[in-house]
């Protein structure tokens, strides 16, 4: 067994393997070293076990940054013994897809998450003060957790994690190739990355989303270094700022995942509500919860048990997101291929861990917190605010009892489906939800902490719901919402009202309560946002419907789905579809990326062009990959045009690479029989999808590379197809050399035609044109679908706005900790 | 009683309401046969029956694609649906079908497919490995 391979890279993965046991061993080395300068240096100014965890923390980060150091190196210079690289690189890679090719396998989505936090930590370290012990106690206590999951080192007999160092003769594929020490020379290429990886949202997607998921640790340990100090309302204050923090950056990164699903996925949509979507959103709506009931907790003393839960739960639901996106549960209901790493235990060991932190130390300290017996007002804005901050939590309670349906099936042993239309399932209720909360931010800017004047707050508050409602009702006529579902008109109703109720609080905002304008703004954005995705979602239109030729499949109703939604077109032949007339023009390949050009054109009634542009929408391929299909859209300020290509023909497919060698004797069985004409000069010939006229005979012609003598003769016969309402001009040529006759076709492959000067027939002066036409399905032809997206810049801009009012909000709260 | 109590039994009833409407609109796995008898909208699981012919042709219908796929008790049923063939469609391994029966057909509305995609699945390619070998 002690076969000596050749060509094996081997340091870099030993550094990178030492690394990651280096940064375990120090995590825990921290997190040991912090616990007990919590506990029995507590008090202590100077304190060696502080000392000591804070190095154990750097080191362990040194350990994080080295293991990323060697894990790039291997993905840079395509080291394939490695099963990473192999398994998500390849050579013709570009260096900035290496950089996604990191985080396209789990483990390096563990090591991002570490990243961060090990970032996070280190800030704390400088910034905490007399929260550091206990807080970077728990810090550290996830780093642990966290790098059990890339150790990769068995321990009786079974594996713990699985480090991105793996070689791929030891990773469990079994080949007999792996016996010879010169294996390495079969392995020319990595197996490259899935297409739709391929794409530069993909490279600040995923640091984004997971910038957010580390960032929920820091209230999570100031909860609960709260409860375990025994200082139960101070952990607040610091704790806002950080979970402002973490809901903008979870925010942004999950919108920018449906950016790009929006524009390059080829779903069509921004949206799917796919479990690993809603996955992602879990930890967002509980922590958006947890940060209003804060501010109430801070502002009037009241719901304190509401805000602690809230903040723990939402670092325990980022480890359930990871579970369900991780261990392979989700199988049977989502379309996202993440595979089980064996480490099925291991992450719901992680989730329990923080499960039983949270729950633990509620129960411990239950008794102490410092919960008001005292009734809240009605008419107190901390009221209402907390009731949004459950029915927010709520929403995220329905989206977890429904995506989680495999977790119960595997729990229960039952065999449950998802709903048979989960779109529209969850579409309803969330919107119900929607409902609620918009409303709330709405209103609850016309109250006041702990009491308000109730007649003018009723008075104001109607005006401005009267008014929000006439709006709502001029948007959902004009935008066909009306038609959907009642409850998407109240979302708008609510959201307009929210956008209206919140215009005004950052109007006086302006007037000088500045510092209320960061929840203005991000409420104003929220609003936008939800305005966007109910029409852009609720009123999206399948353009590519083609009324004519359609074939009835018998049986079929409107029931059966997405019924008629693609569009066949052939190469040069223009088709209506909607208001617009496209035709596919062609393609070109880029490798790996195949476009298809297809040309739009809106004509008024007389037939004039008002409009004409082309998209380019793509197909991508690596080598065996087959088809990644990738829409290409057209912008404008109130729609989206969005196009993809759903099937081409497999040939045309195949050719990528390398041109079909063109083999010109032998093509003629790609077109139908050939017809011969006899012509001469100013003669029509006609033929299925035109005609053509011989315009005159040339003489003179001439044929590349080859020398016409003195008693040759060549003489080409020119020739204008009319085809497509476009002209084409080809010549044929006959020749006669030395005196054998040759003739030379000519290709028309835009009208699928092929001409040849077969033959001159001296007696009646007439030249013989024989015509090859491609049989119908041979000519080039492509699927695609095309859908319009009406104002989703609301979307996009709503969450640009939400962004700047979270910025703004944590200035804000970062000025107060100043001042406290 | 205290608002707040009010509040909780709102909040207990939204959230026992959440559950229920979940189960109500919560379809089952079934087989072909189930599907049969049950006439709604339901999953099923099943394997692409790779010996029958895959019917797609874009320029006949580009919204017309049928198949035959036994499922997890091994029977056998036609399965259409309004779409394009989706790609690398013969390679799937497992194959989750929403629909309902019409006659004896099955008529989807989406399919999920599991692909033993190259990203997901670690497989060396055995016979391209050996056609190097042979070139040396």
């Amino acid at each position: 067994m002690n076969t000596v391979f050749q060509g094996e890279h081997l340091l870099p993965g030993q550094i990178g393997q030492f690394f990651i046991v280096l940064s375990f061993g120090a995590a825990l080395l921290s997190f040991l070293s912090y616990y007990f300068a919590t506990t029995d240096d507590a008090g202590k100014l100077n304190s060696s076990w502080q000392r000591l965890g804070r190095i154990g923390f750097i080191v362990n980060s040194i350990g994080i940054l080295g293991m990323g150091i060697c894990l790039f190196y291997i993905l840079y210079n395509h080291y394939f013994e490695y099963h990473y690289a192999w398994s998500y690189t390849s050579r013709s890679l570009p260096v900035y897809y290496l950089v996604s090719g990191f985080w396209n396998g789990q483990e390096g989505g563990f090591l991002l998450f570490a990243f961060w936090q090990a970032v996070l930590g280190n800030l704390l370290i400088v910034k905490a003060k007399s929260w550091e012990r206990p807080v970077m106690t728990i810090v550290a206590l996830s780093q642990v957790i966290l790098a059990t999951m890339v150790l990769g080192i068995d321990i009786l007999g079974t594996r713990i994690g699985s480090s991105p160092f793996l070689l791929l003769r030891n990773s469990g594929i079994e080949a007999p190739i792996f016996a010879r020490p010169d294996y390495l020379s079969f392995i020319k290429d990595g197996q490259g990355m899935n297409p739709s990886l391929q794409n530069y949202w993909m490279i600040i997607h995923p640091p984004t989303l997971f910038l957010g998921f580390a960032s929920l640790v820091v209230p999570f340990a100031y909860a609960v270094a709260g409860l375990w100090q025994k200082r139960y309302k101070e952990w607040v204050q610091p704790a806002i700022s950080y979970t402002l923090f973490g809901a903008m950056i979870l925010g942004t990164g999950v919108i920018m995942g449906s950016f790009w699903a929006y524009e390059s996925l080829n779903f069509g949509g921004f949206w799917a509500w796919d479990p690993v979507e809603n996955g992602s959103i879990f930890p967002w709506l509980t922590i958006v919860a947890a940060l209003h009931v804060l501010i109430v907790f801070k502002n009037s003393g009241h719901s304190y048990f509401t805000a602690t839960f809230l903040v723990l739960i939402s670092f325990v639901l980022v480890w359930y997101t990871s579970f369900l996106s991780r261990s392979g549960i989700l199988g049977e209901s989502s379309v996202h291929a993440f595979t089980d790493l064996g480490m099925f235990w291991q992450l719901v060991i992680g989730i329990l861990i923080f499960l039983f932190i949270t729950i633990g130390i509620l129960i411990w300290r239950w008794k102490e917190l410092p919960i008001t017996k005292k009734d809240e007002e009605t008419y107190s804005r901390e009221f209402w605010m907390f009731v949004g901050s459950v029915f927010l939590a709520l929403s995220c309670f329905h989206l977890i009892v429904v995506t989680s349906v495999p977790v119960w099936n595997a729990m229960f042993g039952t065999k449950i489906a998802p709903p048979a239309d989960a779109v529209k399932h969850y579409n309803v209720i969330q919107s119900a939800f929607a409902f609620v909360v918009t409303i709330l931010t709405g209103f609850t800017q016309f109250l006041k902490y702990k009491k308000t004047d109730i007649t003018r707050f009723f008075i104001t508050t109607g005006v401005y719901f009267l008014f929000a409602i006439l709006i709502t009702a001029l948007i959902v006529a004009v935008t066909g919402v009306y038609k959907l579902n009642v409850v998407f008109v109240l979302v708008m109703c609510g959201s307009v009202y929210s956008v209206v109720a919140n215009a005004k609080v950052l109007v006086d905002a302006f007037k000088g309560k500045f510092k209320l304008a960061g929840a203005a703004v991000a409420h104003l954005g929220f609003g936008f946002l939800l305005i966007g995705a109910v029409i852009a979602a609720g009123t999206s239109k399948v353009v590519s419907k083609n009324e004519s030729g359609e074939l009835a499949v018998q049986g079929f109703d409107e029931k059966a789905g997405n019924v008629k939604e693609n569009i066949m077109i052939y190469k040069n032949v223009p088709v209506k579809m909607g208001d617009y007339t496209v035709t596919y023009l062609g393609d070109s390949i880029s490798t790996p990326e195949h476009f298809y050009k297809v040309d739009y054109k809106r004509l008024d009634a007389n037939g004039k062009v008002l409009e004409n542009f082309v998209l380019k929408p793509k197909v991508q391929a690596s080598r065996e990959a087959g088809f990644a299909s990738s829409p290409d859209t057209k912008h404008y300020l109130t729609s989206d045009l969005y196009t993809h290509i759903t099937a081409v023909p497999s040939q045309g497919f195949n050719m990528q690479g390398g041109e079909a060698a063109h083999d010109e004797g032998n093509d003629d069985k790609n077109y139908d029989e050939p017809v011969p004409h006899e012509v001469v000069v100013g003669d029509t010939i006609r033929y299925r999808d035109g005609f053509m006229i011989l315009k005159s005979i040339n003489k003179q012609a001439t044929v590349q590379n080859i020398k016409v003598g003195p008693n040759d003769i060549a003489i080409g016969a020119n020739i204008e197809v009319h085809a497509n309402n476009t002209i084409y001009n080809a010549e044929p040529v006959f020749m006669i050399k030395d005196g054998n006759a040759f003739d030379f076709s000519r290709k028309v492959d835009d009208a699928g035609l092929k001409l040849r000067f077969s033959r001159i027939n001296p007696e009646n002066k007439k030249i013989e044109i024989t015509v090859f036409q491609q049989p119908k399905n041979k000519k080039p032809w492509i699927v695609m679908r095309a859908i319009t997206f009406p104002y989703i810049n609301f979307f996009w801009s709503g969450t640009i706005i939400m962004v700047i009012g979270f910025l703004l909000s944590i200035q804000r709260r970062n000025k107060e900790l100043k001042t406290v | 009683m205290k608002k707040s109590a009010i509040f909780g039994l709102v909040v207990i009833a939204v959230a026992i309401a959440v559950i229920i409407s979940v189960y109500s609109s919560s379809s089952t796995y079934a087989t072909f046969a189930e599907a049969q008898v049950a006439g709604t909208e339901l999953h099923v699981i099943g394997h692409l029956n790779k010996k029958k012919e895959l019917v797609y042709d874009a320029t006949k219908d580009a919204n017309y694609f049928s198949f035959y796929m036994n499922d997890n008790k091994g029977e056998e049923r036609k399965v259409i649906i309004n779409s394009t063939k989706p790609e690398d469609f013969e390679r799937s391994e497992q194959l989750v079908v929403t629909g309902q029966m019409v006659g004896n057909e099955f008529h989807a509305s989406k399919i999920l497919m599991k692909c033993p995609s190259k990203y997901t699945q670690d497989k060396l390619d055995v016979t391209e490995v050996k056609a190097k070998q042979a070139s040396i």
